[in-house]
């Protein structure tokens, strides 16, 4: 369940949230946008900047994440559930917080 | 075996021939597996027991093409009633998805909205589906999927409403119907930015007027200046006959 993923932002710098609501396929994204909003996933990094674009334009639902390191994420919600949405957030933020304790168990052994 | 073969007096023990096969016969109990009797097999084969079996779940049943039409709650009928009630009295109503807040954000939020008339109401989408898909309201229907708030108000408010929303990120404007009218999130930044009524109605009787006095000044621009034109022309008639005046002797002597 989408509500079980528990995702560490800490190496997010901001995340952008680009919607229409009145297209028909916008419901997996604005659960992710609940999801990410959540007191405990917003307790993992208090700076991470989180912005709802809400626009009347037909356009697709996007979820931008941009990551401190300069990596970027795109995912495109109008096919994806909000659980695919955020277990690949978080893999690929463990997959960084990983990165970053190699790299300080290296400088610092 | 003692209490089989003690039990009656030993005249009555020799009488019955089941009881003698027991003194050379193995005990009940044994230590090697033995053949049950066939009676006994036969007995325990009828009396088996057979647990039964469990019920189908109803989810994994046929479901039937038509649903019975299901009895509706007094509660939501209540809740029905009021959201109804609601969006009929409200000049302003705008729908926001809620994301988590504190509580005490969320009462901060509603003090500060309410110092301005606007209302913030929590609604449950199975309610407000069936209201807004019979009132006028059906293009708002595609707004109501996650958790919704909605912010009413008897008077247009808009811009107040988004002073205070700028300062919750976590409520966000999808969309809303101000005076009959659908808006979007720019439509509702864009009524917000418009004067007042009274305002712009002052400035259209002013601009309505200012047409009607440049057609008056413009009917009188012709004669006007034709006036000055004929006035030039007898102050310099008058400069050049006072120039060249004829003597008032010759001018009398002509009378």
């Amino acid at each position: 369940m989408a509500s079980k993923v528990s995702v560490v932002l800490r190496p997010v710098k901001s995340i952008v949230v680009r919607f229409c609501p009145f297209e028909p396929n916008v419901e997996s994204t604005r659960k992710f946008l609940q999801s990410i909003y959540h007191k405990k996933i917003q307790a993992t990094n208090t700076n991470c900047e989180v912005t709802a674009d809400v626009r009347h334009d037909g356009s697709e639902p996007v979820v931008d994440v941009k990551f401190a390191d300069g990596d970027r994420l795109i995912m495109k919600g109008a096919h994806l559930t909000t659980g695919e949405m955020l277990t690949a957030l978080a893999s690929r933020c463990n997959a960084k917080d990983l990165k970053e304790e190699q790299k300080s168990k290296r400088k610092n052994p | 075996m003692a209490a089989l073969g003690g039990g009656g007096t030993r005249w009555r023990r020799a009488w019955l021939p089941a009881l003698q096969l027991l003194r050379r016969g193995s005990k009940a109990v044994t230590r090697h597996w033995k053949a049950m009797h066939l009676q006994r097999q036969k007995l325990l084969a009828l009396t088996e027991f057979l647990p039964p079996r469990p019920p189908v779940p109803p989810r994994c049943r046929p479901r039937h093409a038509t649903e019975e039409p299901r009895q509706e709650d007094g509660y939501a009928r209540v809740l029905r009633r009021q959201a109804e009630e609601c969006l009929r009295g409200s000049r302003m109503v705008a729908v926001c998805q809620f994301n988590s807040l504190p509580d005490e954000d969320v009462a901060t939020l509603r003090h500060f909205l309410r110092k301005h008339n606007i209302h913030l109401k929590f609604i449950l989408n199975e309610i407000i589906r069936p209201v807004l898909a019979q009132s006028e309201l059906r293009s708002l229907l595609p707004l109501f999927v996650c958790r919704n708030v909605l912010l009413v108000s008897p008077e247009a408010r808009a811009r107040e409403m988004l002073r205070v929303l700028k300062g919750v990120p976590q409520v966000v404007l999808l969309g809303a119907c101000i005076d009959g009218t659908i808006l979007s999130r720019q439509g509702v930044e864009n009524f917000a930015r418009l004067p007042s009524l009274e305002v712009s109605q002052g400035q259209t009787v002013a601009a309505l007027s200012l047409l009607s006095s440049q057609t008056s000044s413009l009917l009188q621009r012709g004669p006007a200046h034709l006036t000055a034109l004929l006035d030039e022309h007898i102050r310099r008639l008058r400069d050049t006959g006072g120039a060249t005046e004829p003597p008032p002797g010759r001018s009398s002597g002509n009378h």
